[in-house]
This record gives structure tokens, C-alpha cells and sequence, in this order.
């Protein structure tokens, strides 16, 4: 049943979750689902889930007051670097003024698919976080909140739980932004969220072990955030080379550190081990149409991530000046960017104004893969039969491609020229898509039972739309796919897609884009494996 | 004369004086903050009609960045004026219905600042024509205003998940409204022509007060306080919608080589990290930090 919470809860001295997440309290799915599991009992004396039951931080919970003080003394300490000018110029104004200018209309509520499918909890309201975070401000920093206290709201008090369920708070947003399009002030509540992330990563380099440690550390560590070496992605592209012979009866060489090419093509390493029919369709079309192209074997160079963009401006700044630096130095014309929304985000749009100079879009540029796919299929270099997609088709938004970077009919001309089905359109869509739930980490966050948060309730809004836009051909009979032309969405939608027995019960599979082009080349065997691959 | 029309006439300017430095001061500083990063959220108003229509953008051309950017000044204006004027966002989306009521209120401050302004025009040009339209504007100010802010006040009070969010400060804002709006409706009850109020004005323009009615100067007095406190309130919000959308959600340039931005953007590489994360070295530049990959890793804080 969905409980009262205030903000004063937050700081609430104990163990006991602020609100305990039901299935009945959850909006209404037409499937039937596996039930809420508390969190495991040999869990709850290690680890900390005083927020909702559910955590992604499979950090010990501090035993001694020392430690306790120790992270409330570096959350204040980065709360007041967020703004200073230097520390984080990145982004003090946009921050500052969302933090001193929210009207609490509460406008912003009903965009939230987190707020939404979980039943409209208090919590995860968008405001709710950035509340808790203007009161700690107000109340520490500011003359008025020190002298009239309550009367500006700053009534709420720092201690260890407030830290710990602000930090866990700050991973209960997918930072879609979809709220930031409903505020009539303009403020930006997901950027708050993604700005209380940067606290406790910057400052006490504490952050989910996929994103920092395994993911953004070991990406410039290794070369990869999936880990893979340049020597293991060799081995890997070989092992693509030959069963795209295999399957295809073509020998295609992946062109790899070409200099001078037209484009140097990143894709998400994480393609290459959990769909690497994507990268594979890739290879194909693009020889296919002749397009002079090169992948990069360098540390970093095959794994077009960048993790920062969640919760780091210093790893994203590093991850990104590698990207660009290998660009350069292979004398590329311009970088396409594979089918990852962070990724095309992190390299078109906020790399732009953090690297200066030569970096500058004009001499460097970078471009979205979808726009090319377009321009190939157009220009009819390629010989694609519709009828080899003869298939229902749904295509899901990436919120950075689409919301962010305004992409939004290359990859709908495309399937209406390569489908026999007009492709069907979710509700609401565009600008206005609903995100996947696996947004900002999420998809890759597997630490303790976060996956079930994830699935329950930020997933929850993606499948009810999908269920929507296929509801007049549910019957197993018919094979349906989701076009999703986004790594972190593909990996979200494979979660939920099996939690909610979609694909067993109803034949609903999910895609990248390039894939099904491919499918459609007349000159080649049909591409798509209609089965289910963990 | 009396000292206390004397006052009200020396607090009207103030009054002027500090709204007009206070939110030069604020925008100034506003607009003096770093550079931030590009952060823009689609549709964009000023792209191409088209593509601003469905929320398209340049990035979906091929070679974008050896063409000119868009630019529709008309878009922009549109857009920011269905937000001002009729509340856009907040008719389509608000679940709490707060849309009428927001909008009275605004438009009874528009309206407000219409009235003044046409005291001020009165005065200073007498001409009698403009009192009747003067009074219309002034009576329908104070209804609308009175109304919105009323019903706002109860709709925070009485709906338990505004109730939460809303502070003694932002009653205290709703009830200072109130008070201007109301204290303009008994005057103008006391006097429909207005002729007190334009006593006032007139007298505080040319330094020659003239005794009116307590419930104007009231009026006015209030009216000079919400001049004060706008600037340093969470009143200014209307400023920095503008920095908002135009400095963040709907800026979309990409910097050129060498242009003003670009400049900005090394300084701002060279400023001090800070940071002290086991991945950060604080007393370095942003761009030291960038450049080295791979640093010692500090003992993880505990």
C-alpha cells in the first residue's frame, strides 16, 4: 500500500525501508508476473537498503561512527563543490538555477515512468530527490535556510542515512529528461539527480561497481568496459569474419586502423559479446554500399561507451578525449557512432564543449549512424525487399538519440522503406518516448536485487507500451519485433522482455536497427535468428 | 504634506530603484556563470518549422557540421510566448489542475504592471481618456490576481502532496500577492476611477505628494515591498526560465575553432579540479586530469 513519506523520513535512524515496493501498488500489466522478493536476510546485515529494500551498492555498510562520519563529512564537502565555479563548471548554471528556482507545481510529476508505474510513491517523484537536496543545502550553506530555518524549508538533517538514501535516491532516476520537457520553469530534475551521483562519485569515488570500477576504471585500464582487450576484440571481429562467411557465403574483412578513412565507426564493445549480429550487419551493409570505413583496434577505440555521461564529468571527459584523440591520429574525415544512445550523446553533443581546439565539431566531426543507414537505403546502392520484414514491427525511442540529440525520422523512413508492415509508432513517442528503464546505468547495474527494481518498476512503462502497440496481434503465431537501435535499451529489453514472459508467451523479440537492413538484402540469406539468446 | 506621504513617495522609487539593480545584479550573474556543457532537450523551437514540429533536429542530416545552424527567431518566440502568456506546459501536464488558477494569478501581476504603467502614462501626459481603460485594467488585475492567489493558497493547503512541497516562504509569497491585489479591490471600491492611485503616482513622479486615501498607500506600499524582495525571491523565477531554455534546454550550437565559446571553454579546462575522489587529482586542471588516463588509484575512502 503506498505509505506517507515526508521529507524528514530521509534521515529516519534506522534500518526499516522508507516504503516497501508491492505488486498491487504497481501500475497494471495484462501479463502475469513473478512475485516482489524481499531482499535475501544474509544481505541485510552487510548492505544498506533503508531506502526502498532494493540497492544497486554492494558496498558494506559502515560499522564504526568514525566511518559514518567520514561519508556524511565528503558528501558536504562535494554538496559544496557542486557549486563552486571551478569545481563544477560543467554544469554550475543550469544546476544552480534549478536548485533555486522550482516552483513546486509538481508539473514535472506525471512524466516521470519511474513515479508513474511504481504507483505514484512519493519518492521517486522527481522533485522528491532534488527537495531533499535544496533543504540540505539551504540548511548548511545559505543564511536564510540557517536563520529562518523551516520557514525556507530547510528542515531536514544531514546524518549517515540521509547521505546513504540520498546516494541510493540518485539511482531511482533514469536522468531520461523526459521531466525536464514538462517543466514550465525550465528546471531540470534528472540533471539534479546525475548531479548528486557526481557528489559521491568525484568526491568519495563511490558509485555502482558496473559503472566506475568495472565500467569507466576498467574501460581506460583495459580498453574495454566489458573488459575485452584490442588482442581479444581481434579475436573477436576473426571470429565474426568467419560466421558472416558462414552464414552469408560473403568474405568480408572488417577494415581495422585504416588511415585516412571516411569514417572511423564506434560501436559498444558490449555488441560485440551479447549481440554481435549487430556489429556482424554492420560489416555487411557497409560493404555492401561501399563505404570506406575503419574500426579502431587502440585501448578505448573499439568501445564507444562512456559511463561518466551518468555519473562522472571527469571519466567522461577522459573516456571522451581518448575517443577523439584516436580519431585524430587515425586522420578520419568524421566518427560514426554505432547503435548506443549514450554513446551518440557523449560524442556529438556534450563532448562539443568540453574539449576545446581541434576537437571543435567542424574539424572533427560526429555523426549519428542512423542518418547514414538512410542515406544508404535511399540511395538504393543497396537492393532491400521489403518482404523480408513481413513481420509486426514496433520501434522504441532511445531517450539520447531521440529526446536529446532530436534524431527522429532517419530511423523512420528507414523501416518504412525495409518493412511490409508499416512499422507501428508507441505510445507516446518521439521526444515524448517513455525511456527503457535500463537509462543511466541501470540496464548494466546487477549488483544485489537492483535488477528487480528495474524490472518491476523503471521497465514496467516500456513493457505496458509495447504490450499496447502489439495488442491486436498478441497470438504466439505471429513473430513481433522491437527495433531498438540502442545497446542499453537492447540490454533492458532483454530483461524485461523475459521477466514478462513476452518472448515465451506472446513471440515479441527486440532488435537493433542495422539488423534488420540486413535482413532485407535481397543478394544474401535472411539475417534474423527469430530465437532467444541470453 | 505629511512625513508619511513624503516616505511613500521616496519608498516608490527605492522600491524602483532596487527591483531594476537587484535583477540587472541577478542577471548579470547569471549570465557571468561558466560556460556549461551543451544539454539541450528536443523539440528545439527556433529549428526549421518541420522538424520543430515533430522535434527533429540538425543532427539528422548527414555532414551537419559544415552546414549553417538553424535558427528560426519566430519559433523561439512562439513558444516562449504560449509559456508566458498562457501557461503552457503547465495546462498540458499539471495533474493537479492548477492550471486556471496559476494563470489568474499571472495575469493579474501582468496586469498589475500594466496598470502602474498606465498611472504612470496618465500622469505624466493627462489624458483623461486613458482612466477608463486605466480602471478596467486595474479592477480586472485585482480579481484575477485575488482569485488565483487565493485558490492557489487552498489548493497547497488542502491537497496533501502540494501540501509537502510547499514551505511557510511560499505561502508567505501567495499571501503578499494577495494582499496587493486585495487592497487594490477595496480601493477601487472606495473609488472606481482610480483617481487615488493616480494621485499617488502622479505625486511620486514629480516629487508633489498629495494626501490620498490609507488603503492606497497601502496598496502602493505593498506593491513597493513585491518590488523589493522580487529580485532575491523565488519571484525571479520569470529570469531564469529565460537562462533555462535559452542557455540550456534550447542551446544546440555546436562551437567553432577559436569563436568566443571555444575560448571560454580552455579557460575553463584550465580551472582547478577540486574533486578529491581516488580517481581525481584535486589540485590539477580539469584538462591534467583528462590527459592522464589511468592515475594511481588513492585508497578508496571507507
Amino acid at each position: 500500500m503506498k505509505k506517507q513519506v515526508n521529507f524528514r523520513d530521509i534521515a529516519r535512524l534506522t534500518d526499516e525501508p522508507l516504503i516497501k515496493l508491492e505488486v498491487e501498488d504497481l501500475i497494471e500489466l495484462p501479463v502475469e508476473e513473478p512475485p516482489m522478493e524481499p531482499p535475501k536476510e544474509k544481505w541485510l546485515e552487510s548492505y544498506d537498503f533503508s531506502l526502498d529494500g532494493h540497492s544497486p551498492f554492494d558496498r558494506l555498510k559502515p560499522k564504526t561512527q568514525e566511518e559514518k562520519e567520514r561519508l556524511v563529512f565528503g558528501f558536504m564537502s562535494g554538496l559544496e563543490k557542486l557549486f563552486n565555479r571551478e569545481a563544477n563548471w560543467t554544469f554550475l548554471k543550469i544546476f544552480k538555477l534549478s536548485m533555486d528556482y522550482c516552483v513546486k507545481c509538481q508539473t514535472c510529476s506525471e512524466a516521470c515512468h519511474t513515479y508513474v508505474a511504481s504507483g505514484r510513491q512519493e519518492i521517486y517523484r522527481p522533485t522528491y530527490r532534488s527537495e531533499i537536496l535544496r533543504k540540505l543545502y539551504k540548511r548548511y550553506f545559505t543564511p536564510s535556510g540557517k536563520l529562518l530555518k523551516s520557514f525556507v524549508g530547510a528542515d531536514v538533517e544531514v546524518n549517515y542515512k540521509t547521505v546513504w538514501r540520498l546516494l541510493e535516491l540518485a539511482y531511482r532516476c533514469n536522468v531520461c529528461r523526459r521531466c525536464a520537457l514538462y517543466c514550465p520553469v525550465g528546471v531540470d530534475n534528472a540533471l539534479i539527480a546525475r548531479e548528486i551521483r557526481k557528489i559521491f562519485s568525484q568526491e568519495l569515488g563511490i558509485a555502482p561497481v558496473e559503472l566506475l570500477r568495472k565500467g569507466s576504471r576498467q574501460h581506460l585500464a583495459k580498453g574495454s568496459s566489458t573488459g575485452m582487450t584490442p588482442a581479444a576484440c581481434k579475436a573477436t571481429i576473426e571470429f565474426l569474419e568467419e560466421d558472416i562467411e558462414e552464414r552469408t557465403g560473403r568474405k568480408i574483412k572488417f577494415p581495422i586502423d585504416k588511415k585516412g578513412a571516411d569514417i572511423l565507426l564506434i560501436q559498444n564493445a558490449g555488441e560485440f559479446l551479447a549481440w554481435p549480429d549487430n556489429p556482424a550487419a554492420f560489416a555487411i551493409l557497409f560493404d555492401a554500399a561501399g563505404i570506406n570505413y575503419t574500426l579502431s583496434s587502440e585501448m578505448c577505440g573499439y568501445d564507444a561507451v562512456n559511463y561518466g555521461v551518468w555519473f562522472d564529468d571527469i571519466e567522461a571527459t577522459r573516456v571522451g578525449l581518448k575517443h577523439l584523440t584516436i580519431a585524430k591520429e587515425l586522420g578520419v574525415k568524421k566518427i560514426v557512432v554505432g547503435e548506443c544512445g549514450h554513446a551518440h550523446k557523449a560524442m556529438c553533443v556534450l563532448l562539443d564543449r568540453v574539449l576545446p581546439g581541434d576537437f571543435a565539431l567542424p574539424l572533427l566531426p560526429r555523426e549519428s549512424c542512423l542518418p547514414l543507414f538512410w542515406d544508404i537505403v535511399k540511395s538504393g546502392r543497396v537492393k532491400l525487399d521489403p518482404n523480408r520484414n513481413n513481420f509486426p514491427t514496433v520501434l522504441h525511442d532511445s531517450c539520447n538519440v531521440v529526446r536529446l540529440m532530436g534524431i527522429v525520422k532517419p530511423q523512420r523512413n528507414v523501416l518504412k522503406a525495409i518493412c511490409a508492415q508499416p512499422y507501428r509508432e508507441m505510445n507516446p513517442h518521439g521526444p515524448m518516448n517513455y525511456c527503457c528503464g535500463g537509462g543511466s546505468g541501470f540496464a548494466i547495474m546487477n549488483s544485489l536485487n537492483f535488477p528487480q527494481f528495474r524490472k518491476k518498476v523503471t521497465e514496467r512503462m516500456k513493457v505496458k507500451q509495447i504490450l499496447e502497440a502489439f495488442k491486436d496481434v498478441l497470438d504466439p503465431s505471429i513473430d513481433k519485433m522491437v527495433v531498438a537501435p540502442c545497446s542499453n535499451c537492447k540490454g533492458a529489453l532483454r530483461d524485461a522482455l523475459a521477466h514478462y514472459g513476452l518472448w515465451e508467451n506472446h513471440r515479441i523479440l527486440y532488435s537493433g536497427l542495422v539488423e534488420l537492413i540486413v535482413n532485407a538484402m535481397v543478394d544474401i540469406p535472411p539475417f534474423l535468428k527469430w530465437e532467444w539468446e541470453e | 504634506m505629511s512625513g508619511l506621504q513624503w516616505f511613500m513617495v521616496l519608498f516608490g522609487w527605492f522600491s524602483l530603484v532596487v527591483f531594476v539593480v537587484g535583477a540587472a545584479y541577478k542577471a548579470i550573474k547569471f549570465s557571468t556563470m561558466p560556460l556549461n556543457l551543451r544539454w539541450e532537450v528536443y523539440p528545439v523551437p527556433h529549428e526549421e518549422a518541420e522538424k520543430r514540429h515533430y522535434g527533429g533536429s540538425y543532427m539528422e542530416e548527414m555532414d551537419w557540421a559544415k552546414k549553417p545552424l538553424p535558427s528560426s527567431l519566430a519559433g523561439e518566440i512562439v513558444e516562449m510566448g504560449s509559456e508566458i502568456f498562457f501557461l503552457k506546459r503547465v495546462r498540458q501536464y499539471n495533474p493537479y489542475n492548477l492550471w486556471p488558477f496559476s494563470l489568474a494569478m499571472h495575469w493579474g501581476i501582468y496586469l498589475l504592471f500594466g496598470w502602474v504603467f498606465l498611472l504612470v502614462i496618465g500622469a505624466i501626459l493627462k489624458v483623461d481618456a486613458l482612466s477608463q481603460i486605466t480602471g478596467i485594467v486595474g479592477i480586472v488585475s485585482f480579481v484575477l490576481g485575488a482569485f488565483g492567489c487565493l485558490t492557489l493558497m487552498i489548493k497547497r493547503a488542502t491537497n496533501s502532496e502540494l501540501k509537502l512541497y510547499t514551505e511557510p516562504v511560499e505561502y508567505f509569497n501567495l499571501l503578499l500577492l494577495l494582499a496587493i491585489f486585495v487592497t487594490g479591490i477595496i480601493s477601487w471600491l472606495m473609488d472606481p476611477s482610480f483617481a487615488g492611485s493616480r494621485d499617488y503616482v502622479g505625486g511620486a513622479i514629480f516629487f508633489s505628494p498629495t494626501p490620498v486615501p490609507s488603503v492606497v498607500l497601502l496598496n502602493f506600499l505593498l506593491f513597493g515591498i513585491f518590488l523589493i524582495y522580487m529580485p532575491f525571491s523565488k519571484y525571479l523565477h520569470y529570469l531564469a526560465k529565460y537562462f533555462n531554455f535559452h542557455q540550456s534546454l534550447w542551446d544546440d550550437a555546436f562551437k567553432q575553432k577559436g569563436s568566443p565559446k571555444d575560448l571560454k571553454n580552455i579557460e575553463q579546462v584550465g580551472y582547478t579540479l577540486h574533486w578529491a575522489g581516488p580517481h581525481a587529482s584535486p589540485d590539477e586542471t580539469w584538462l591534467e586530469n583528462a590527459q592522464k588516463l589511468l592515475l594511481e588509484e588513492k585508497e578508496e575512502k571507507k
